[in-house]
């Protein structure tokens, strides 16, 4: 009996669309990194690198990991623009925050704006995925290196991890997503969303 | 209003030729909050649009076909005519007048509603960025409630019609974005 309700809620759940917001600071590589993932891991064709501008708004990526419906809300990172950020956390499974590792002199100003997002309570529980990007260029810091250079206080508390990524050329891709999809199954905050939209009278969307 | 679009669509894209790759409905509604800003330069002549005009443009080895909506209350119901078969939708705001961006607001979260629209990915053009006190970017995302779209691909750029300013990197936007698989 358990078997057919534990299965029946393994069914739901691969039908369940998982958010993930893709945030950070101008210029880190967010759309790169959505191009690179819809090509991964769909057929679709992803743009030419010189054919990205900075986004002013949403984009989305729709694809499957696992068996898992994944949708990827890639928002603009201009200062100006941050501020819709938040208006889309209350609906977000997890958060991957992009960080271009090759450029220390903007680590200030992302691990400010990183903070911001993990004090925010819409946020709760949600797991963080940090990219050091740009891993093709010779100056990007590693992984473990950018956990340092950002020094972030209130981590622990999260389910959290640093990943060394190239959007440009894929290095780390699969890793990200296959880690991310792992940690939104055992999630709290996904158990929750789940049952708001159930309770919503929506069911799994 | 409407009329300098159209013009400057078909002026800056009319005479070029590109294979077209495949044809965009592109749905372009316009909306008319001005008649007493017109009175600058040469832009005098233009009319708000009554009824609707019809283009065929192309940019970027996409040919769009661009509906140009009169944008007045007594002819808002009739946009609903032009919804099928849309990929995109341009919504065009006059960033200037802060107390119609209310009524903007409406309309446009009206039509996002259809289900005709449904798929259709959203480029909304801060106009008359040539105005002082034009709200900028991230202040008309923040009127128009843009944050609410959430299941469609979206984009705002600052524009200014009569200077042609913004229309490129907005069509740029828009045409990546239809090629790429849209919202």
């Amino acid at each position: 009996m358990f078997s057919l309700f534990y299965g029946l809620w393994k069914y739901l759940f691969s039908k369940m669309e998982l958010h993930v917001l893709i945030l950070g600071i101008d210029k880190a590589g967010k759309t790169t990194l959505l191009e690179r993932m819809k090509s991964v891991y769909s057929n679709i064709e992803s743009l030419p690198h010189d054919r990205i501008v900075p986004t002013v708004g949403l984009n989305i990526g729709r694809i499957e990991v696992a068996n898992r419906k994944l949708v990827f809300w890639d928002l603009g990172g201009q200062p100006g623009l941050r501020s819709i950020w938040e208006k889309y956390y209350e609906e977000a499974h997890a958060v991957v925050f992009v960080v271009d590792a090759a450029c220390p002199s903007k680590f200030e100003d992302a691990k400010s704006a990183l903070e911001k997002v993990l004090r925010h309570e819409d946020l709760q529980g949600a797991p963080l995925l940090i990219l050091a990007n740009k891993q093709d260029l010779p100056q990007a810091v590693s992984a473990d290196e950018l956990a340092r250079c950002l020094d972030l206080k209130k981590l622990e508390e999260r389910v959290h991890m640093f990943e060394a990524v190239s959007a440009y050329d894929g290095i780390g891709i699969r890793e990200s997503a296959e880690w991310l999809v792992e940690v939104m199954e055992k999630s709290k905050r996904t158990e929750m969303l789940r049952a708001r939209a159930g309770a919503m009278g929506q069911g799994p969307a | 209003m409407g009329l300098v679009f159209t013009k400057l669509f078909s002026s800056l894209f009319g005479n070029i030729y590109y294979s077209f790759c495949f044809v965009v409905n592109l749905l372009v509604i316009l909306v008319h909050f001005l008649s007493d800003r017109l009175q600058m330069g040469e832009v005098v002549s233009t009319i708000p649009t009554i009824g609707f005009n019809v283009e065929t443009v192309q940019y970027n080895n996409i040919k769009f076909q661009v509906w140009d909506l009169g944008g007045q209350t007594s002819i808002r119901p009739y946009w609903r005519c032009y919804f099928p078969n849309t990929q995109a939708i341009i919504y065009v705001v006059d960033s200037s007048d802060t107390d119609r961006l209310v009524i903007a607001k409406e309309e446009f979260h009206a039509i996002l509603e259809e289900e005709e629209l449904k798929g259709a990915v959203v480029l909304i053009f801060a106009n008359k960025q040539d105005l002082p006190g034009a709200l900028d970017d991230a202040a008309v995302t923040e009127s128009l409630e843009l944050h609410k779209i959430k299941n469609r691909q979206w984009s705002i750029f600052k524009t200014s019609a009569i200077k042609g300013e913004g229309l490129f990197e907005g069509l740029d936007w828009l045409s990546n974005t239809l090629k790429s698989g849209g919202g």
